[in-house]
């Protein structure tokens, strides 16, 4: 039963921005469509493909997203957060 | 003098170290070019500047560009002998990429580079051992575990640094570490190899951070800073502007008892005592806003405040961004209109500038004080808690932000055209929660006062002075009212008439577009030479007595609360935007809504 509905899944994609709370994830993607120096500035944050993150939840009034990066924390507004493609890590 | 250069990302203790390398042998400069606060200092035979701190040599924000430009112009300087390279210690992995930027850098302009890896004292209290002897060999400059806060290692620095700067070759970064890929790729290794476990040195901020960005507490811990912040300005502050006052008025008596009556101690008393020394009871005010402010800045918070506002000021067409420099609004639009400057999105930016004088800066302070205590009687509910003339301040205050709220929103929608591309997203480090340092702190308060009394202090002079003088000869004809000033102030009464307002309130709003304080020297000077009265506490008293209507004080206090009166406000906006339209439209369109509010009060109430 568990084989025949994963078989018919399509794949999800998951962003950052739907990160659970305190999950930990991979980044698999930056997406197209965001400013290169934007790009440029998450690349050496450490939003890399391969690299692992923390999400730590969002702000209040559903606001931007706090994800540690390395060894910081940093919020990121939902924009941004929706062009990061990741992978929940088990 | 050959100069070192300091430079650092945001939070990772560079003044202080700056502080403990200059001593109090600092100032602050202004550099030609863009205005941008540089400090220098005697470091031995050196000159030590400290550069403005950014994230990245890839700028994003304004701050950010000028930031790097400044630092281009500094390694292309001959006189540079070397660049310390300030980096946060416990955050190996995302300082190293900084240090290895500016060490590219400084490597192709031949300067020579230190890094000062910081606040190694709290690598100490996790037991943590960093290997600065084979970092430096990794890094190919040499590195310093310091902390500019416990002292530690900066004996040795010290003499680094010296060594270094005086070397008749510099110690220009041996290895090439190639291009940003693999300077990323380095600064990860590096970090995995030689720094501390992340998870250990924000434990402590993130479990801080649950409570504080949480939904319900993150909310109500904000409200309560910010009550607690504007509350404090006039509790805590009171006591001090009572005693400047005193201190006013007895210097007042001394020197013109001393003297005996004539028209030196009528000028004494009205222009300089009445009118100078009226503004000077706001000087405590200011330092305890820019005290708060500082505690809040230093101890980490004002980024999480910038977070929690970031959804709400969207709907205006803010950033969370724009909170800081509103925030420091409510102390001098002039700074703060810099501090916009952090803002990354250009078409946020300009908005929050052009509604950044609607906060209720220290300026009207004294205005708003003097109006409130003529118009709302001295009362106390819930046993001292409320007090009304307090809800009132708070009111003025609160009606600020409300109007800046809805001229964003109108501006964004209506006026300002949306440009996604040039539009950049809102992303913000988080620093750690730290306790606050008090010597730089104290030393901030201080300059921000001097600050303030030096910019405003010649022009409300130089105001009191004329108005003094225009107001008080021909000293025969019969007192104020046909005194030259007397004659102006009537032919401008029918402006001000509408507002239930007499030529001399006329002329004291005229010269406040100066600069609002003014407002309060310029009717102390005149009710001072008409009164019999010339005790300067007793201005409130004065126009009780001579009789103001409630709707025009009230309309009054609206005009103030909307009118972009202050001359540097106007040229920094000027200089900050490049455009002479903007500055004008603002001052043209508040004027036409403070006039119009004013008016709706007046004949309202």
């Amino acid at each position: 039963m568990t084989a025949h509905t994963t078989a018919i899944q399509t794949p999800v994609r998951h962003t950052l921005w739907d990160a659970p709370k305190k999950a930990s994830v991979l980044v698999v993607e930056l997406l197209a469509g965001l400013n290169p120096l934007v790009v440029n500035r998450l690349r050496e944050m450490g939003l890399e493909p391969g690299q692992q993150l923390l999400s730590l939840g969002r702000g209040p009034f559903n606001g931007p997203l706090v994800v540690q990066i390395q060894d910081c924390v940093y919020t990121l507004e939902r924009q941004v957060a929706q062009h990061i493609l990741i992978q929940p890590q088990l | 003098m050959k100069k070192i250069v300091l430079v650092g990302k945001p939070n990772s203790g560079k003044s202080l170290l700056f502080n403990q390398l200059t001593g109090l042998r600092q100032k602050v400069a202004n550099y030609p070019g863009v205005t941008v606060e540089l400090k220098s200092g005697r470091f031995e035979q050196f000159e030590l500047i400290d550069y403005p701190g950014a994230y990245s040599l890839s700028s994003l924000s304004r701050d950010e560009e000028i930031a790097v430009s400044k630092l281009n112009d500094a390694l292309q300087d001959p006189a540079t002998a070397l660049v310390i390279c300030n980096l946060d210690a416990t955050r190996l992995e995302s300082s190293l990429m900084f240090g290895l930027q500016v060490q590219a850098l400084a490597r192709r302009q031949q300067k020579a580079v230190v890094f000062a890896l910081n606040m190694a004292d709290e690598l100490q209290r996790f037991g943590h051992q960093l290997d600065t002897v084979a970092l430096s060999a990794a890094l190919g400059s040499p590195v310093f575990a310091i902390s500019a806060k416990t002292l530690l290692g900066i004996h040795e620095f010290r003499q680094g640094v010296l060594a270094l700067a005086s070397a008749a070759e510099p110690a220009v970064p041996s290895a090439d570490h190639g291009d940003e890929q693999a300077l990323r790729d380095l600064s990860r290794s590096l970090s995995r190899q030689y720094g501390i476990q992340a998870s250990l040195v924000l434990k402590n901020q993130n479990r801080i951070d649950a409570f504080m960005l949480n939904n319900l507490s993150g909310g109500l811990a904000f409200l309560a800073v910010m009550f607690l912040l504007f509350q404090s300005i006039f509790t805590l502050a009171a006591p001090l502007m009572d005693a400047v006052e005193a201190g006013i008025g007895a210097l007042a008596q001394f020197v013109t008892g001393f003297i005996g009556a004539g028209t030196t101690t009528d000028f004494l008393n009205d222009a300089i005592f009445g009118g100078v020394g009226s503004f000077l009871v706001f000087v405590p005010q200011i330092m305890m806003l820019t005290l708060i402010i500082g505690l809040l800045e230093d101890s980490g918070y004002l980024a999480r405040a910038a977070l929690i506002c970031h959804r709400p000021l969207s709907f205006f067409g803010l950033s969370g961004r724009s909170f800081i420099p509103y925030l420091s609004g409510h102390a001098c639009a002039i700074p703060a209109i810099m501090a916009a400057r952090t803002i990354e999105s250009p078409r946020k930016r300009l908005i929050t500038m052009m509604t950044i004088p609607l906060m209720a800066c220290s300026a009207r302070l004294p205005v708003y004080a003097l109006l409130i205590s003529v118009l709302i009687p001295e009362r106390a509910y819930l046993g001292g808690l409320v007090n009304l003339q307090g809800v009132a301040f708070f009111g003025l205050y609160m009606m600020g932000i409300v109007i800046a709220l809805l001229v964003s929103l109108m501006l964004s929608r209506f006026v300002i055209s949306r440009d996604e591309k040039s539009d950049m997203p809102f992303i913000l480090e988080l620093p750690n929660y730290r306790l606050p340092h008090w010597k730089p702190l104290i030393v901030r308060v201080i300059s921000a006062a001097k600050s303030f009394v030096y910019r405003s202090g010649p022009v409300i002079f130089a105001v009191t002075v004329l108005i003094w003088l225009f107001g008080y000869f021909p000293h025969d004809a019969g007192g104020l009212e046909h005194s030259y000033l007397g004659q102006i102030g009537h032919f401008i009464e029918p402006v001000f008439a509408p507002l239930g307002l007499d030529w001399r309130y006329g002329v004291a709003i005229l010269m406040s577009f100066l600069a609002r304080e003014v407002f309060v020297g310029a009717l102390g000077t005149l009710f001072g030479i008409d009164g019999a009265d010339e005790n300067i506490a007793g201005l409130a008293a004065n126009i009780q007595a001579d009789g103001l209507a409630l709707g025009a004080g009230v309309g009054l206090l609206l005009f103030y609360v909307v009118a972009l009166q202050c001359v540097a406000t106007v040229a920094t906006i000027r200089a900050e935007t490049g455009s002479n339209r903007i500055a004008v439209g603002l001052v043209v369109g508040y004027g036409l809504l403070a006039y119009a509010l004013a008016y709706l009060a007046a004949n309202l109430l």
